[in-house]
């Protein structure tokens, strides 16, 4: 899986560029969180076998949640969410949701070990990994996508296996299977590779420009120079 | 290269991010502009050896490009961009700025034979490749910068992926998909435009399609924020 700390920096990106009004500390944390959620079915995986990338890594559960945040604030007279928490409420909802899916589980699904996306319609872990390019010898070639994949499941993704077959090391169940295991050596990864790296120092660096914790106002680079032409953006933040 | 729409995508996310009000249809063809330019680095291939991921491609440029503009929008009385095109385009300057470094520098830092990270002052291509992690048995470890001392002379060696110099390093692109010596010799010569090579990089190019369309939808907030 993509380490958590991958997560979390992809949650930040999206905080930062999705939240617009609602965007301060609070907001920013509920994002992230909703982020990193999905890596914790890994503590699950402890008793109930295959649980890693599985329970919290089908695209049902935040599916029925967007169903109920629509319903709720568009198709009710009155909404509860909107009551409750106000514009900025509906807002971090959205983002939270959004940030559960495209941080939290597409990157697991986009490379080793793989997401169980429809479980449990269908038990298979997909990894939607290849190449798209266009050639100009053979013209447009694509591995994305195909019809005669390897392994189980229903779409037309390569995939490594089910909940019985492909065990998922984490640093929490380091052998993947139910029961709490003797000796192993537990790895809690924090970044795989180079363009993790970037990701992380991408999301740090977008939070630290945002927050500016360094100045005391914090609202733009130019405070001093023709406020008339572009006024402070202060106000936004809060 | 990692693919130019890949780098847009990340771009798309970074500067969703940092454009704040500035956030618009303008500002975002300006960020693009400055994403796809480096690429042009690939053109000189040609006449000067090496050039791709050394001219357009380094950590010193953008340095320079920062200091310059920190220069003119914080120290100078008045500042000669912000006369110019006002505080927006001044956020558009250091939002185009992070990108460039980020989303395009830093990425391709991390593919193939990486960059010419201190070119013009250094010549010498780097490549970030490794892992962190923190182990029970081994505590925390990190592989992109490995240190090697010589058992022999005391010596240590720091290696942070060092792949070549501009005459030994060719890196492939559509201008140029081989070496120099190998294109003479092949018969035909097969460009290839890559859209995505890896999975991560089709998700971050959709992840940045996804920022865009997004954004769009999004209502604005009521004048009066109801907290």
């Amino acid at each position: 899986m993509a380490p958590t700390l991958v997560n979390a920096a992809l949650g930040a990106l999206l905080a930062a560029a999705l939240l617009g009004a609602a965007f301060d500390r609070r907001s920013v944390a509920v994002v992230v969180a909703a982020a990193v959620v999905p890596s914790a079915d890994a503590a699950a995986s402890l008793v109930v076998t295959g649980a890693t990338n599985t329970v919290l890594h089908t695209v049902w559960l935040p599916l029925a949640v967007g169903g109920l945040i629509y319903w709720d604030t568009t198709r009710r007279e009155s909404s509860w969410l909107r009551e409750r928490y106000g514009w900025r409420g509906v807002r971090v909802g959205w983002v939270a949701l959004t940030a559960f899916v495209a941080a939290g589980i597409a990157p697991e699904a986009v490379g080793d070990p793989g997401a169980n996306l429809l479980y449990p319609v269908d038990d298979a872990y997909y990894v939607v990994d290849g190449l798209l390019l266009f050639s100009t010898q053979d013209g447009v070639v694509q591995t994305f996508v195909s019809a005669t994949a390897e392994g189980p499941g229903l779409l037309p993704f390569e995939s490594r296996g089910t909940t019985e077959t492909h065990a998922i090391a984490t640093w929490v169940n380091p052998d993947g299977r139910p029961g709490v295991g003797g000796s192993d050596e537990r790895v809690l990864t924090l970044v795989e590779t180079g363009w993790q790296a970037v990701v992380v120092a991408a999301a740090g660096a977008s939070l630290a420009v945002r927050f500016r914790p360094w100045s005391s106002d914090s609202g733009e680079k130019a405070t001093t120079a023709s406020p008339s032409e572009d006024p402070p953006v202060s106000g936004v933040n809060e | 290269m990692v693919s130019s729409l890949v780098h847009a995508g990340f771009a798309l996310v970074l500067a969703a991010g940092l454009l704040k009000r500035s956030y618009d249809r303008q500002a975002l063809a300006a960020v693009l502009v400055v994403i796809v330019l480096p690429e042009a680095d690939a053109l000189l291939g040609p006449v000067m050896p090496g050039a791709h991921r050394t001219v357009g491609h380094n950590f010193v440029l953008p340095a320079a490009a920062g200091l310059l503009l920190y220069y003119d929008t914080r120290i100078r009385e008045t500042s000669l961009l912000r006369e110019r095109v006002t505080n927006t385009g001044v956020r558009i300057a250091w939002t185009a700025l992070f990108v460039h470094v980020f989303a395009h520098v830093f990425l391709d830092w991390a593919h193939l034979e990486g960059v010419n990270a201190l070119w013009p002052l250094h010549d010498g291509f780097l490549r970030l490749e490794g892992e962190l992690l923190w182990s029970s048995v081994d505590g925390l470890v990190q592989t992109f910068v490995e240190i090697d001392v010589d058992p022999e002379s005391g010596q240590r060696q720091v290696d942070a992926g060092s792949t070549g110099t501009t005459e030994s390093v060719h890196v492939n692109n559509p201008v140029e998909p081989d070496s120099p010596e190998e294109l003479e010799r092949a018969e035909t010569i097969d460009r290839r435009f890559p859209v995505a090579g890896r999975g991560w990089r089709l998700y971050l190019l959709g992840l940045g399609v996804f920022t865009v369309i997004a954004r769009h939808l999004q209502g604005d907030p009521p004048d009066e924020p109801v907290a």
